[in-house]
């Protein structure tokens, strides 16, 4: 029988993550944590949580992943829909096929003695044939630059490594949604470069949907498609990086610092009498540099 | 520095099949346990020590077990002496006849001496007997070892994921003494017993809630990697059974049973220090 595809289905194939009237607050504890997020995650996007600690990331990202409410319990209200699979009603296991986790602490998702043994283990767990376990694991190894690294113990490797390690792990089952909370908080800015790189790459070559939680500001305006703004479990701000950076109110509000770049176009605008518009207003550096080109300002 | 910890290498040790180190270890302990003359103990300790000499495992940890049972050791001669009767006493006892609970005890007897020398050296053979097996065996090979021979994996992997956590428990307790040593509070280095007890809490309750901090990040990470989705799992490492492995096994049983069988034959050494 031949089946067509309705506009409701085709909006629901490009959707990645749909979260809809989502609440949540942790047993033994009062209040909401997440309070009626909606927010639609399209495939291939990359998508930045920013907030203050506190403001509901890290829990959001447990939620798409299916911890929340599964290992953790607690009250849920609304939705989420993971591929178009409901995380309430499936199993966390199953939602590791769609979607993978990224941890802030290197150290504690790491828990085998060998690279190689850490990124077969969700594979393994899902019982992939043996064959298949060594491909996904060079493959694996290949996309995050682990290459060579396959017998060593991940209490060897640089912080960078360690949370590249982490990525490949995640990866392994082939999930088309990476979840990352705060991957490089505990990294030297080194380890930052290393891991946001591979994320890069992930999405420019792996057309992956990612989703990342963290505070640094001048990456994401480098890399990410769209921010999404937590404050006391709600959503605040969603938009492009430029719109959210450039509203002052929302920065404040959430206390995010902006990029460099934007505080001395702020400046400039301030006491330079310089004027942006919507679309002129600089994140990066090379916008900035090319801003001023334009306007005949030598650097 | 951690003390039980994998260590690489490649002897025929290291390349053993977990399986057999496995069963061989409870053998060689029940071995051991059994054991009640000098002279086999003494085999048995040599026969150790070659096996740590050929997997190329740190001789200089003997000396620290060593240190560490010494204690130990000295109160197992202590109540030996005290409490096990023997002919020959070096001191008479201390409690008379009458006495409740411990009438005629309290004697220094040269049977309980040898006793506890013995059980001290059959302590110190056993403790020397564990890493043989667990640095020479990855913790995926033990994990894949049990579950190989019948153990549901998810106990499988309590296991060898505890044994895994010691070293970073060792490190963690480290780093906490060096942060308080930093501020002056140096009871753990140059403090009395007392004192140390007493200052016991202030290392164990940042190291618990350290541990159930990590451990509670380490669930999470185990259930977002499917862990526990089915009745079973693969394993990326396939065990199989080679022939020097199955030779090893044959001959390590069969040296097993010349030992107990020994250890009977040389009761007349048991019989000697009956007569002590």
């Amino acid at each position: 029988m031949e089946q067509t595809l309705t506009d409701a289905d085709q909006a629901e194939t490009i959707t990645a993550v749909s979260i809809k009237n989502y609440s949540y607050s942790y047993p033994r504890r009062e209040g909401r944590v997440l309070d009626g997020i909606n927010l639609d995650i399209q495939r291939g996007e990359l998508v930045a949580l920013m907030g203050r600690n506190g403001a509901g990331k890290s829990t959001l990202c447990r939620s798409l992943i299916g911890v929340i409410p599964h290992s953790v319990g607690g009250t849920v209200w609304g939705e989420i829909l993971i591929n178009g699979l409901n995380t309430f009603s499936t199993s966390v296991a199953s939602l590791a096929e769609h979607l993978g986790i990224v941890l802030d602490d290197p150290e504690a998702q790491l828990f085998t003695p060998m690279v190689d043994d850490e990124i077969a283990f969700g594979i393994e767990n899902l019982c992939y044939p043996v064959e298949e376990i060594r491909e996904s694991v060079e493959w694996a190894k290949e996309v995050v630059r682990l290459e060579g690294c396959g017998d060593r113990e991940p209490s060897t490797l640089s912080g960078g490594q360690k949370q590249r390690l982490a990525i490949a792990s995640a990866l392994a089952p082939r999930p088309s949604i990476l979840v990352l909370d705060e991957p490089t908080s505990q990294l030297d800015p080194v380890g930052t470069f290393e891991v946001f790189d591979v994320i890069y790459k992930l999405k420019t070559e792996h057309n992956m949907t990612i989703v990342i939680s963290t505070h640094k500001s001048e990456l994401i305006a480098e890399y990410a498609d769209r921010i999404v703004v937590l404050h006391e479990g709600k959503v605040i701000g969603n938009g492009h990086p430029r719109a959210i950076f450039r509203n002052r109110e929302i920065m404040k509000k959430a206390s995010i610092h902006p990029p460099q770049v934007s505080m001395v176009a702020d400046r400039l605008a301030e006491k330079g009498g310089v004027s942006f518009t919507e679309e002129d207003y600089p994140i990066t550096r090379a916008e900035l540099c090319d801003f001023l080109r334009k306007r005949g300002i030598r650097l | 520095m951690a003390m039980i910890v994998y260590h690489s290498g490649n002897s025929l040790l290291h390349r053993l099949d977990p399986r057999v180190k496995m069963i061989l270890l409870i053998l060689y302990t029940m071995v051991v346990f059994g054991v009640k003359s000098f002279s086999i103990l003494g085999i048995l300790f040599a026969l150790v020590l070659l096996l740590w000499k050929s997997a190329g495992l740190p001789l200089s940890r003997l000396k620290k077990y060593l240190a560490y049972l010494t204690g130990m050791i000295v109160f197992l001669i202590i109540i030996q002496s005290f409490f096990l009767p023997g002919n020959i006493n070096l001191v008479k006892p201390i409690f008379p006849e009458g006495f409740p609970i411990l009438p005629g005890r309290g004697f220094v007897s040269l049977k309980g001496i040898v006793m506890g020398v013995l059980l001290g050296f059959r302590l110190f053979v056993l403790i020397m007997l564990m890493p043989t097996f667990i640095m020479t065996t990855t913790v995926n090979e033990m994990a894949v070892g049990m579950v190989r021979m019948g153990l549901p994996y998810k106990i499988a992997y309590l296991a060898t994921t505890s044994i895994n956590m010691i070293p970073s428990l060792q490190d963690e307790a480290t780093t906490i003494m060096e942060a308080q040593k930093m501020r002056g509070f140096s009871v753990f280095e140059e403090g009395r017993f007392r004192e140390k007890m007493k200052a016991f809490p202030a290392l164990v309750v940042p190291l618990v809630i350290g541990a159930m901090r990590r451990a509670q990040a380490m669930g999470v990470a185990m259930d977002a990697r499917a862990f526990g989705a089915g009745k079973s799992r693969t394993y990326r490492l396939t065990l199989k059974m080679t022939g020097s492995d199955w030779a090893v096994f044959f001959l390590m049983v069969l040296l097993a049973a010349l030992l107990m069988g020994g250890a009977f034959i040389l009761d007349r050494e048991v019989s000697l220090w009956n007569r002590l």
